[in-house]
């Protein structure tokens, strides 16, 4: 299964996401899950980055926050709208929001 | 003659959920019912920012752009323009790895004068002590 997760939460939502697998695992962090791609705590960066996935960000939900594509972790992808819409139509066959 | 002190503390994080914003209009509006206080009766709001609320004081946000509503940045110039006592906890602030630099500390671009405050979290503690009404957001 090719699987594609919206994350919307920065505090909850990743016991969800730790059980999940797929074939082609694609994690689209938006809303405040953006602080993932940006935040470190302690130094550290989220753990959710450690996940075998490919990551991408919403540019407009990081701009809206404060933060720029130079602020995100290198393991993740900055997109915009377009390429979302992309990504659901090309990259994954099933779409949920965590 | 007396004063009613009320803390506002944020501790969500912005634009998911009202919260933030509310407790920022909140502590606004609440100067606008001195018209209903006795002649020498007073309103003193103080805004705390602590854990993950601290992240709605980044500079830089394009909510007008993106989401088009007003973003936090806006409502913080605007409660410090008003002069509310805007005080933001240290520790979550380093928790982050941010600097002051990162952070809304004044309203010098809207004309105002006074600054936030970066504080150890034991002086909000203090402020939530003394004040007669305390609400988290």
């Amino acid at each position: 299964m090719k699987l594609g997760v919206f994350m919307s939460d920065f505090r909850g939502g990743s016991d969800v996401l730790n059980r999940l697998s797929a074939e082609k695992l694609g994690i689209i962090l938006v809303g405040n899950g953006i602080y993932h791609a940006t935040t470190k705590e302690n130094g550290k960066s989220s753990p959710l980055l450690d996940k075998s996935a490919n990551f991408y960000v919403l540019s407009e939900d990081l701009e809206s926050r404060g933060f720029s594509s130079a602020d995100v972790d290198s393991r993740v992808k900055p997109v915009t709208y377009s390429d979302v819409v992309d990504l659901i139509f090309n990259d994954y066959e099933k779409i949920i929001w965590i | 003659m007396a004063t009613k002190k009320l803390a506002f503390i944020i501790r969500s994080l912005p634009y998911k959920t009202e919260a933030s914003r509310l407790a920022l209009t909140h502590a606004i509006a609440s100067q606008t019912v001195e018209i209903y206080l006795e002649e020498g009766d007073n309103i003193e709001p103080v805004v705390c920012f602590i854990g993950d609320g601290v992240l709605n004081c980044l500079k830089s946000q394009q909510a007008m752009k993106h989401y088009g509503i007003t973003s936090l940045e806006q409502h913080m110039k605007n409660s410090l323009l008003l002069d509310l006592k805007v005080m933001i906890c240290k520790e979550d602030v380093d928790r982050f790895g941010l600097k002051e630099d990162h952070l809304i500390m004044d309203a010098e671009d809207v004309g105002g004068e006074t600054k936030a405050q970066l504080v150890p979290y034991s002086e909000i503690q203090k402020v939530m002590e003394e004040v007669d009404h305390l609400q988290f957001f």
